[in-house]
């Protein structure tokens, strides 16, 4: 998606930074194993907090090693397949090619011809993850066909705009009983900031391309961090007051770590314009 | 019903001291103030009667059948309850702390007449909803047409302290502030450098 959720890492314990790239390095297995060759390029830091919430509490870590994608002379520990990693694998295919599709039109014959190349050849992966997901599939189209309706009219609500985003994220988890509550409102407010950071990192480009902004729409061409700031904290607060409520297991000091310490430091770093060098780091290559 | 000792995460054979810390760090957890107007509020009211209960049912053991209360004051969980003097707002307030937030939003478009309370109200609706920005609008709105109006200034205040109110476990309370962007980037690139692991 976007690569806006990391952990903080100097705060985590050694057993949490273990965690956290054997569930990374899985679900890159996990989506090569079910979509092949192609698919662990959709890997994403997103995606593997997303596994880590969706993780069964009760469930321990317990890795087993596998072949390392990007160098295969390597072993690594990482979490065998499990349903949380799969279900993160089939969401990153459908909106992987929700958003590939949503650049095809955006961008017209000439300058969408990349992302048209790259969707013909996720189709078969995002068939057989639309099959598996299909209530997921569904609400990411429409989330999508929405936003960029209010994009094109040029919606001056940023809360109307962040609103389709923040739902569709939120049906990423099954909706049942407690813990369904506790994770939706959780995505919801991940989806609003995700969203919301990203329209903050895309205001000077988008102020040159003269392309539709949520946050010049609503503050005007030059932003008002401060005000966009406390917005984007209140939803942070929501996910902290969420997370609280939830059953994490042995992922509760990581998740923690990526909500109160993670979130917060890449929302600084949005805004003073760091984030720019940070998210172009090569992140999958690693130990080289 | 569940071993209260679990519930409070502690031990059997915990110190009376040990027992009080682990209760007083939940119910901070857990208080009532950390989920006003949010809707698990009744997740974290179950979650506060819980560890009300076990602690009281630890110092009854502890002490020979001696009835007594939880310390600090934390022994109710009562959304503070404001009334309000017009029946169609009474309605939507109930209609909001019960989640019923279409109904509420419509009923609230048929009043005519835009006072603090109205203002107040749509604050409500759009903070419950997830919608920040309209909320905070709203307050802003409600304690401009009136200032003296503690229940809305308490809102608005709760919005104005961003991610400094709440409650943040032990060791997650913000110590970055002094951080230069090198660093930034070293923290964040959570996967490469920093050697094997």
């Amino acid at each position: 998606m976007f690569g806006y959720v990391r952990p903080f890492r100097p705060e985590l314990k050694c057993k949490d930074f273990d965690l956290y790239r054997a569930t990374y390095c899985g679900l890159c297995r996990c989506l090569r194993r079910r979509y092949g060759l192609i698919a662990p390029m959709l890997l994403n830091f997103d995606f593997t907090f997303l596994a880590l919430l969706l993780w069964e509490p009760e469930e321990g870590f317990t890795p087993c090693r596998g072949r390392c994608h990007a160098n295969p002379l390597r072993k690594l520990p990482m979490c065998p397949d499990s349903p949380a990693l799969e279900l993160a694998a089939d969401e990153s295919v459908i909106l992987a090619w929700w958003k590939l599709r949503d650049g095809v039109q955006d961008e017209g014959p000439v300058k969408g011809l990349p992302a048209r190349a790259l969707s013909l050849l996720l189709r078969p992966a995002y068939r057989k993850a639309a099959r598996r997901c299909s209530a997921f599939d569904g609400m990411v189209r429409d989330c999508l066909a929405e936003l960029s309706a209010l994009e094109r009219e040029g919606c001056p609500s940023l809360d109307r705009t962040a609103d389709t985003f923040a739902r569709l994220l939120q049906s990423a988890a099954p909706r049942e009983g407690e813990r369904g509550r506790v994770l939706a409102q959780l995505l919801y407010h991940l989806g609003r900031w995700i969203y919301l950071a990203d329209a903050r990192d895309d205001l000077e480009e988008d102020r040159q391309s003269g392309r539709y902004n949520p946050v010049a729409a609503r503050y005007g061409p030059a932003g008002d961090d401060g005000a966009l700031r406390l917005t984007m904290d209140n939803s942070l607060a929501q996910m902290g007051a969420a997370l609280q409520l939830g059953d994490f297991g042995c992922r509760t000091a990581l998740l923690e770590n990526i909500v109160y310490l993670g979130l917060p430091l890449v929302e600084r770093a949005v805004f003073d314009g760091t984030w720019r060098h940070i998210k172009k780091q090569k992140i999958w290559r690693n130990d080289t | 019903m569940r071993d209260p000792y679990s519930v409070l995460g502690v031990s059997q054979n915990a110190s009376d001291d040990e027992v009080k810390k682990a209760y007083r760090e939940l119910a901070r957890k857990y208080h009532p103030d950390n989920y006003q107007n949010n809707p698990l509020a009744d997740l974290a009211e179950e979650k506060m009667k819980e560890i009300n209960e076990a602690y009281d049912t630890i110092t009854k053991q502890r002490s020979g059948g001696y009835s007594g209360s939880s310390p600090g004051g934390y022994g109710g969980y009562q959304q503070r309850s404001y009334s309000s003097g017009d029946p169609a707002y009474a309605r939507i307030r109930n209609l909001i702390n019960m989640g019923d937030l279409n109904q509420a939003e419509q009923l609230l478009y048929e009043v005519g007449q835009k006072n603090g309370e109205w203002y107040f109200l749509s604050g409500s609706i759009a903070y419950r909803k997830g919608w920040m920005d309209e909320a905070m609008q709203n307050y802003v709105r409600a304690v401009q047409m009136e200032p003296n109006n503690m229940e809305y200034r308490q809102a608005l205040s709760v919005m104005q302290r961003g991610t400094m109110g709440g409650y943040r476990p032990a060791g997650y309370t913000t110590g970055m502030d002094a951080m230069d962007c090198c660093t930034t980037m070293m923290c964040l690139n959570c996967l490469c450098g920093g050697g094997r692991c």
